[in-house]
This record gives C-alpha cells, sequence and structure tokens, in this order.
C-alpha cells in the first residue's frame, strides 16, 4: 500500500506525459532535419556528394585516315600497347610517398621479367600519383609483342600491372608522304573543356600538313567516361562511358606509285618535285628532300630527335615543293615567250641575232653558251635556252606584259594547295621595287625576268602548275590535294570538285611556239634537256639554271619543268634540285627516271595511244601543230638561209617521233 | 505462466526485433565496403551478440526487477571497481575504455550507465526519501558524479554526458520540485554557452577538453570547417544522409560507405545511422526513427502503468537511456549536434552495448510484465 500511495504522491502519470511530450517533439526536430536534408536539400547533396566521387575523363576522339587516291592508307592509328599500373591495386594507407614506393618495386619487379629499363623516375610517379590518381600510369609506352609475351607468361603474380592499349597515329609511307600528311602531336584540349572533366587523355593535334590544315575535320569528337573515384581519390569503377566519335576521312588526289616514282628520281638530293594533272589541277606527287619520319613526332617527339632536324643544314621539315622560294631561271622563259605574244602578236614569229653576250646600259649580260646561238626565233630559243632572245623580245614588249603573265598565271601568290603552309613567291614590278627601297626599275631588271632571274621567286609547286597551263592550253587549275572526303562518322566519300579559275588569254600560234621549243628542249638534238629523253615516249620540257646569291660563289639552284606525253599531257612537273650544276646537266637526267616510271605506269595502265611502230601517234602534233611547225620552219630557213641546227625539225613530222 | 507471456509487450518486443534485423542489414552494407569479407565478419559477431543480448533480455524480462532493490550498492559498487580497472590495461585509441576479455573487449561504461540508472532508482524510490528536501535533491549528483568522472577520464565525455539528462529525468519524475530542476537546465545551459563562447574566441586557453574535442564542438558550430580534418566526419556524414533523398540508393549502394568517405571505422558503429539514411532515404531513415519512437513509447508506458516507484523510474531511466542515445546518435549523424562517440542502440555494432541495452529492455519488460493490472 505504502508504494500505491508513493506512486501517486510522489511520482503522477503527468511527468511521464510531459516528458515523453517533449521526447516526441526532439524526435519531430530529428525527422524535420531529416526532411530537411533528404528531400529539401537533395540535390546539393547530391552533388556535393558526386563531386567528390565522379571523375569526368575525357576521350580523345577517333582520328579520321588519309588515303591516297588508289585507297593506300597513308595516316592510320596504330593500336600500342603499354604497360600500365593501376594505382587503386597499389594502394598503401598512409603518406602517399608510400604508394610511391611500392608503385617503385612494382616497376622493377616487371624490369626484372621483361628487362626493360626504367624510363619513369620516382618523381614522375609522384606526380601521376598526386595528380592522376584514379588513371593507369603508363610504365612502358608501345611495347613490343614479345614483351607483352613475357609480361603475360611471367607477370601473371602482379595483379596491378596490366597492358594497356591506345591509339598511335602512324604514318606507314613516312617519309615519302611526311610533308604533304604533316604529323601529330600531343595536344591539350581547348581550355573550356578543361574544365568540364577532371582528367583527359593525351590528344592527338595536327601539328603541320594536311593533318594541322584538317586538324578540326580528321581529329573527331571527344567521348567521356565517368569514373567513381573513392576517398582516396583511387578508381573505384566505371559509371558510364560516352563512346567517341571518329573524325572525317580524306582521300588525296596523291598517287603513291607516282610519290615514290618521284621519291626514287630525288633519291640522294636535295630538292622538291611536284607532278600534277594537267587536265584538273590534281596534285599526283609533291616531294621535298631530305625529308623525315613523322612518326618520330608521335606522341610526342624526344629533345635529341628535335635537335637533330632543327640542326640539319638540310632543313628536312621543310617543304620545298610547296614553300621553298626559288628564281625559276630558264624555266621561266615559255612564259616570257606566251607573254610578249599576248602583247606583240608577231612575237612568236621574230628572230633574233643571239651573240654569247648582251650589253644592257652598262650591265653585260652572258649566255650560257659563250658562242651563242646565232638567229633564232622562239621556238628555236627554247630549245637551246638562248638568253639573249628574251632579253630582246622582253625589252621589245616591256616588262609589263611578263609581270602581268606571271600574276595571272598565278605567280607570286599562294596556289592555295591543301598544304600547311605554303609561300606565294614574288612576282616584282616597278612600284614593288621603288617600295623595296632599291630604285625604279630599270632594263637590266626586264632582262633579269626575261630569264627567271633577279628578284622573281617561285615554288615548285607554282612552276608544276604554270607547265600544267601550258600543257593543257591555257587552262588555269587550283592545284588539289584532296580529291574527296568522308565526313566525320559518315560512310562515303563526297567529291571535292577540282577547281578550274582561268583560262589564260594566250594566242595559239604563240603556244604552238613555247611548246614546240619546250618538246625541242626534250626530243631535239640541241635540246638543254635531252638527257631526259625516254625511248618511246613523246614529252617536253624546259630546264633551268637559277643563279643566286653572290656571283662569286656561282650557286645554283637547277630545274626542269615537264610534261607528258606531249599530245595528251597527263603528268606535268616541276623537278627542283637545289645547288645543282645545270638544269640540262643535273635534273635531266633525274626527270628522265621519273618519266620511265610514268611512261612505263601510262602503258601498264592502257593510258598512252601507240602507233604501230611503237612510238606515239601524235593527231595534236600530227595534224594542226605540225603543220604549223612546218610553215615556222620556212620561215625559219628563210630568216636562217644556213642554218644547220634546225634540219632535225623535219624529223617531227608525223610518224617520225622520234 | 502462460498468462504472463500472454501479458509481454509483444509491440516493443516486435520493433526490437525488427531494429535488430535491420541492424544486421546495415552492419553487413557498412562492412561491405572492404570488400573483403568484413560485413560478413561483423555481421557474424552482431549476430552473436544479438542473440546474447536476446538471452539477457528474456532473463531480465523474468527476472522480477523488485529483486534489484536489495543488491542495487552491489551493482554500483562492481561498476565503479570495472571503472577503475580500465585503467590498468593497455590503451586503445588514446582511451583506456576496454577491459580485454577472451574474444571481446568489456566496456565497462555500459554497465555503469544500467547500474548508476539502478542506485538513483532505488534510491529515489527509497520512502524515506524526500526530494523536496534539498539535501536529497543533491545526493543522485553525488550517486552519479563518481561514475560520471570515471567515464570522462578515460576518457569519453560523451558517454559521461549521457549520464546527466537522464538523472534529471529521473528526479523529474520522482516528484523533484521543478525550481531547481530549471536552475539545473538553465545553468547547464550557461555553463555551455560559456564554453562555447571561450572556445570561439581563445580555443587554446581552455581547460579540460582534449583539442580533438575542441575541434568537434567547432566544426559543429560552424566556426571551423576543416573539411578535411575535425570536421570530415560532420561534412561526409551530412552527405550521406542528405544525398539518400526519398527511397536512398538502396542497399549496399551507398556510395559514401562503399567509397570510404565515410570512414570505414565508424561507419558501422557510431555513424550507422548515415548508412542507413543513405541506402533507404527518408522513407527508411524515418521508419527506423518511427521505431525508436514506438520503443521509447513502450518504455514510457511500461513507467506509466509500473506498480511501484522504483519500476516506475527504472522503466522511465531506462526509456531516457534509450532516447537521450537515439537523440544524440541521430543528431549528431545529422549535423544537429557536436561529433560525440554514441552509439545507436541496437543498430551500432558493438557487444556490450547490445547485450546492456537488451537487458535494460529486458527490465523494461519485467516492470511491464508485473504492472497493475
Amino acid at each position: 500500500m505504502m508504494r500505491v500511495r508513493n506512486i501517486e504522491q510522489n511520482g503522477s502519470p503527468r511527468r511521464l506525459y510531459a516528458v515523453m511530450a517533449c521526447m516526441g517533439v526532439a524526435f519531430l526536430v530529428l525527422a524535420g532535419t531529416l526532411f530537411r536534408l533528404q528531400v529539401a536539400r537533395v540535390s546539393q547533396f547530391e552533388s556535393r556528394q558526386k563531386n567528390q566521387s565522379l571523375r569526368r575523363v575525357r576521350l580523345p576522339g577517333i582520328r579520321g585516315k588519309i588515303y591516297d587516291r588508289n585507297g593506300l592508307c597513308l595516316a592510320d592509328n596504330r593500336p600500342t600497347y603499354s604497360i600500365a599500373l593501376f594505382p587503386e591495386e597499389i594502394r598503401c594507407s598512409g603518406a602517399f610517398s608510400k604508394t610511391v614506393d611500392r608503385a617503385l618495386e612494382v616497376m622493377n619487379e616487371v624490369t626484372e621479367i621483361t628487362g626493360l629499363a626504367p624510363v619513369l623516375s620516382r618523381v614522375d610517379i609522384r606526380k601521376h600519383i598526386d595528380f592522376y590518381r584514379p588513371y593507369p600510369l603508363v610504365l612502358w609506352r608501345d611495347i613490343s609483342a614479345e614483351t607483352m609475351a613475357r609480361l603475360a607468361e611471367q607477370g601473371g603474380d602482379i595483379p596491378s600491372v596490366d597492358i594497356y592499349t591506345q591509339a598511335t597515329r602512324n604514318y606507314p609511307y613516312s617519309p615519302d608522304t611526311s610533308h604533304i600528311i604533316g604529323y601529330v602531336g600531343r595536344a591539350d584540349p581547348a581550355t573550356d573543356e578543361k574544365t568540364k572533366y577532371s582528367y583527359y587523355l593525351p590528344e592527338m593535334g595536327g601539328r603541320a600538313g594536311l593533318e594541322k590544315l584538317f586538324d578540326p575535320f580528321l581529329r573527331g569528337e571527344a567521348g567521356a567516361k565517368l569514373l567513381q573515384v573513392d576517398v582516396g581519390i583511387y578508381r573505384h569503377g566505371e559509371l558510364a562511358r560516352r563512346p567517341p566519335k571518329r573524325g572525317g576521312d580524306l582521300r588525296l588526289t596523291l598517287d603513291m606509285e607516282v610519290q615514290w616514282l618521284a621519291q626514287e628520281a630525288l633519291e640522294g638530293y636535295r630538292g622538291a618535285v611536284v607532278v600534277l594533272d594537267p587536265n584538273n589541277g590534281d596534285v599526283l606527287a609533291m616531294l621535298s628532300a631530305p625529308g623525315f619520319d613523322a612518326n618520330l613526332f608521335v606522341p610526342y617527339i624526344t629533345t635529341r630527335n628535335w635537335k637533330m632536324f632543327s640542326e640539319d643544314s638540310g632543313k628536312p621539315l621543310f617543304n620545298r615543293a610547296a614553300a621553298g622560294l626559288y628564281p625559276p631561271g630558264s624555266t621561266f622563259k615559255p612564259l616570257v615567250g606566251l607573254a610578249a605574244a599576248t602583247a606583240d602578236p608577231a612575237a612568236p614569229r621574230k628572230v633574233y641575232n643571239c651573240p654569247g653576250s648582251f650589253q644592257v646600259g652598262k650591265r653585260t649580260f652572258h649566255d650560257w653558251n659563250p658562242r651563242g646561238h646565232g638567229k633564232v626565233n622562239m621556238r628555236k630559243a627554247l630549245e637551246e635556252s638562248a638568253n639573249t632572245y628574251f632579253f630582246k623580245t622582253a625589252l621589245s614588249c616591256g616588262w609589263r606584259p611578263i609581270v602581268e603573265q606571271a600574276r595571272a598565271v598565278g605567280l607570286g601568290k599562294k596556289t592555295g594547295v591543301e598544304v600547311g603552309y605554303e609561300e606565294g613567291g614574288l612576282v616584282p614590278d616597278d612600284q614593288w621595287k621603288r617600295s623595296d627601297g632599291r630604285g625604279g626599275w630599270s632594263a637590266g631588271d626586264t632582262c633579269n625576268l626575261a630569264i627567271g632571274q633577279g628578284f622573281l621567286e617561285v615554288t615548285p609547286i607554282q612552276m608544276a602548275m604554270v607547265t600544267a597551263t601550258i600543257a593543257n592550253g591555257g587552262w588555269l587549275y587550283r592545284p588539289r590535294l584532296v580529291q574527296a572526303y568522308c565526313p566525320p562518322e559518315g560512310e562515303t566519300f563526297i567529291d571535292n570538285p577540282s577547281r578550274r579559275v582561268g583560262k589564260m588569254a594566250w594566242p595559239a600560234d604563240a603556244l604552238r611556239a613555247v611548246r614546240g621549243g619546250m618538246h625541242d628542249v626534250v626530243m631535239g638534238h640541241n635540246g638543254t634537256g635531252k638527257r631526259a629523253a625516254v625511248e618511246g615516249l613523246v614529252f617536253a620540257g624546259k630546264t633551268g639554271t637559277a643563279e643566286y646569291g653572290r656571283k662569286s660563289e656561282g650557286r645554283k639552284h637547277t630545274w626542269m619543268i615537264a610534261f607528258a606525253p606531249f599530245d595528251e599531257p597527263q603528268y606535268a612537273i616541276a623537278f627542283l634540285i637545289e645547288d645543282g650544276a645545270s638544269g640540262g646537266m643535273t635534273v635531266a637526267p633525274r626527270m628522265k627516271i621519273l618519266m620511265q616510271g610514268l611512261y612505263e605506269k601510262m602503258k601498264k595502265e592502257g593510258r598512252i595511244r601507240r602507233t604501230e611502230d611503237g612510238g606515239q601517234r601524235s593527231e595534236y602534233f600530227g595534224n594542226q601543230y605540225t603543220h604549223s611547225l612546218q610553215s615556222e620552219i620556212e620561215n625559219l630557213k628563210l630568216a636562217i638561209p644556213n642554218s644547220s641546227s634546225i634540219t632535225h625539225q623535219s624529223s617531227l613530222s608525223p610518224g617520225g617521233a622520234s | 505462466m502462460t498468462s504472463r507471456i500472454r501479458q509481454i509487450d509483444f509491440a516493443m518486443l516486435g520493433a526490437i526485433a525488427v531494429l535488430l534485423v535491420i541492424s544486421f542489414l546495415f552492419i553487413y552494407s557498412a562492412g561491405y565496403q572492404t570488400g573483403e569479407g568484413e560485413g560478413s565478419e561483423l555481421l557474424k559477431k552482431q549476430i552473436v551478440w544479438a542473440l546474447i543480448g536476446l538471452g539477457c533480455y528474456a532473463a531480465a524480462a523474468a527476472f522480477d526487477y523488485r529483486k534489484i532493490k536489495p543488491v542495487h550498492w552491489w551493482a554500483y559498487a562492481a561498476s565503479l571497481l570495472a571503472l577503475l580497472l580500465v585503467f590498468f590495461f593497455p590503451e586503445k585509441n588514446n582511451a583506456h575504455r576496454w577491459i580485454p576479455m577472451p574474444g571481446f573487449d568489456l566496456q565497462p561504461s555500459e554497465f555503469a550507465k544500467l547500474a548508476v540508472l539502478f542506485t538513483v532508482a532505488a534510491w529515489l524510490s527509497n520512502p524515506s526519501t524526500d526530494v523536496q528536501e534539498r539535501k536529497h535533491f543533491l545526493i543522485p549528483f553525488a550517486l552519479v558524479g563518481i561514475p560520471f568522472l570515471l567515464i570522462a577520464a578515460e576518457p569519453d565525455l560523451g558517454t559521461a554526458m549521457i549520464l546527466l539528462p537522464i538523472t534529471i529525468i529521473l528526479l523529474f519524475c520522482a516528484g523533484a520540485p521543478r525550481r531547481p530542476l530549471l536552475i539545473l537546465i538553465g545553468g547547464g545551459a550557461a555553463v555551455l554557452l560559456l564554453v562555447i563562447l571561450w572556445l570561439r574566441f581563445f580555443p587554446d586557453s581552455f581547460p579540460f577538453l582534449a583539442d580533438y574535442q575542441k575541434n568537434r564542438i567547432l566544426v559543429y558550430l560552424n566556426i571551423t570547417q576543416d573539411p578535411l580534418g575535425a570536421g570530415w566526419n560532420k561534412l561526409q556524414s551530412q552527405i550521406a544522409v542528405g544525398s539518400g533523398g526519398w527511397f536512398g540508393k538502396g542497399w549496399l549502394k551507398g556510395t559514401q560507405n562503399i567509397l570510404g568517405f565515410l570512414p570505414r571505422t565508424v561507419a558501422p558503429t557510431d555513424f550507422i545511422y548515415s548508412v542507413v539514411a543513405e541506402e533507404t532515404g527518408f522513407a527508411g531513415s524515418t521508419l527506423l526513427l518511427g521505431l525508436y519512437t514506438l520503443v521509447v513509447a513502450r518504455c514510457m508506458r511500461a513507467a506509466i502503468r509500473a506498480r511501484d516507484l522504483f519500476g516506475r523510474l527504472l522503466a522511465a531511466g531506462i526509456g531516457a537511456l534509450i532516447f537521450t542515445h537515439v537523440f544524440i546518435n541521430i543528431a549528431m549523424t545529422v549535423g544537429l549536434m557536436p561529433i560525440t562517440g554514441l552509439p545507436l542502440p541496437l543498430m551500432s555494432y558493438g557487444g556490450s552495448f547490445m547485450v546492456s541495452t537488451m537487458t535494460a529492455l529486458g527490465l523494461v519488460q519485467s516492470v511491464y510484465l508485473r504492472r497493475r493490472v
């Protein structure tokens, strides 16, 4: 009874209810807080949770390929195998230096198995552990199949190490294609992308040539993967992946067979060769020598190699074909003849006496032949490369039409061919000379211009373009290197049409005289380029020997331009060799190698018409052209009665091609 | 006997059983992160402790709580002895909290809580005690003071502090005058404020507290964030709870736990509620809260219907004990209170606390079984 009274006296249930109520309120406060955290502010905590546990990794796009016109792959992506260490497998608790030590141990274990000398220093590993922990650390890049096999066989008990595949740009036909294709190098993504991703894989960015010019097209679209990291920022797993997209492909007009012929012809020399299709401006070959192995730039060039390239006096990285500036020398003469005829329709028929030297003002210009050439017409002058003829021609028509025609045919400005870097050259005139502080234009300048010397500067591709224009009768095409392209993620190639940019208004007889002269350069007995002649093939050309630098040094760039076959040209070529003896001596024999190959190729592909005697039947040459040639010869005979040097011309009559 | 069984508070027993099952699930989940079978290792141990706990529960329920009264001094003395003994064993985690036993470590402070509760309840329910008298009002504080100091010296300030609200609740339920209680609570709040202000402006000169304790308070007050140091657990626990959303990320899918942002040492113990909240969301965490409300409410119901004052105070004290643990633990998990190392009853991994909690709940059942009818 006592107890019962106790309860009623000392502790009424009211107080217990009050305590319960307080507890209830306290739990409601907790429930309210839970609601605020888990429902009202869920997005805030979710994003914080993601921020700390998710890492976006950028995956580089799949770079498009580059093919030649026959489908040969000139730039592709080769899988390379690297030995990678996965940091999350070797994590040690405590200071990161312990994990770094462990990484070094593992690296040494792998060294024992594979025999590969370590390439990473402790500092490199430390950097990776500090900044790229969720990402595999590449210990050795691009290992051989043998190493891979050895590691697979004996390295099974090293779970933290695995083979890691990466795509590496590969140029199977480098160095033959290096100047055209260019190369890629390791590139960082744009800064705005950097903020979007926590990590990005090294991406290849175009650094030179087509790789640079078409970089955004070839590059593809980056993908991404979402890594989940744990509290130590080690990789925990991959949550999602957006695969990278393929970039566009390019198909070039380049014909590797022609490119190889050019390579063979230029072997051992410093210079450039450009082969165009005169019918559409397609670049069939473009070679600059010495070349370089573009694969050395992938994924990055070593300091040693870079030093080797940059200190090489032969400048192997320089694309002479598109960016090399040279005086054209005598290869400019056909254009001078055409220009003179454009200004004065009578010019092709004019005959000038050409002694061994020629006085203009106080300057004496010497012909390459001290005995001179006697009385010659335009055709003959081209065959023998008679300087005085062109001095006189140029002086009679003045420098303006020559400059006009040179510019009209595309000299002095970039051709617009798809190369990474191109030079436009220089066609000098009075205004330029004055602005350059060299005083007014003189007759001597006109004479220099007439033989492609002086201030005139051209690139080999420009000369090939000039040659193509002469070969096709005056049609001007923009040289084209990209024949077709397959857009990113696309399936079919889309044609990149060749672009005809103009027509030269050259009088037909002047063209005939010039082409005839160029024919004789190769085919004639006195032709300066006859060393280039190929048995069975009728083609035309023009040699050039351009002096440069100080006169006393006597340094010469040597040229030959050519188009073949003569009647239906399929190839227009500019061939340059630096520091040669002369165009006829140095370049013509090399041109022969190239022409021989092209002739074989044309025969093999059935692209040449033959006559019964094995030679070509030249309809154009045989009907109209020879007809006028005959009359030209008649004219010449009248003018120079006892010229034995022109008798061989008659052998060019129909069917008698030599 | 069968009538006795029919009188058992099945609602509370059911709630306890559900809580234990949830505990098993999430201890497994919390240990799952290491991926080396630690989850199942922890789970096995916890099941063993729960079974022992259930045994103690049954024994305590069958045991007539009134028989405690004559022996409570012995229990009190034994717990003081055990609290002294811990200092003779080597430190673990920088504290003397455990007595190593074969297979497990005994944490005497968990049992001391109960012993203190018995003694205070017994003393207050003594017919000769008149809590209206100042002397009688102060004696419970003296009884609590000795174990308080011993536990605080371990150091385990969190566990020690829990004795204070329980004592106040017991006094209140025993009918102590309101004024001194209010003065006590007000004075406590004032002291707390003072401590906070001192810490806020002169943290280096503050005595009594270790640096880590000061840091916890400073972090709680948002004075220092130190998210990578002292503030880490609070921040990560909040992120875990907050990112759970309505229904959570699913069992074994709590990234905060799996990825180790919730430190793996505390995830199965003091921060088990974070794991539950992250994986089951608002739905699961409020369900858990509801189960605790049920358990505490049934304790209070047992107190209300108790046959005598001792039984009432015993049940109310145990209810207060459970409530205080639950409240402080969840409040710290959601960032409402500074981090204290208080486990969540029936949930957190740990043997001593499981056994002492189950025994205490068994005693509540015992009070209920012997209620007035």
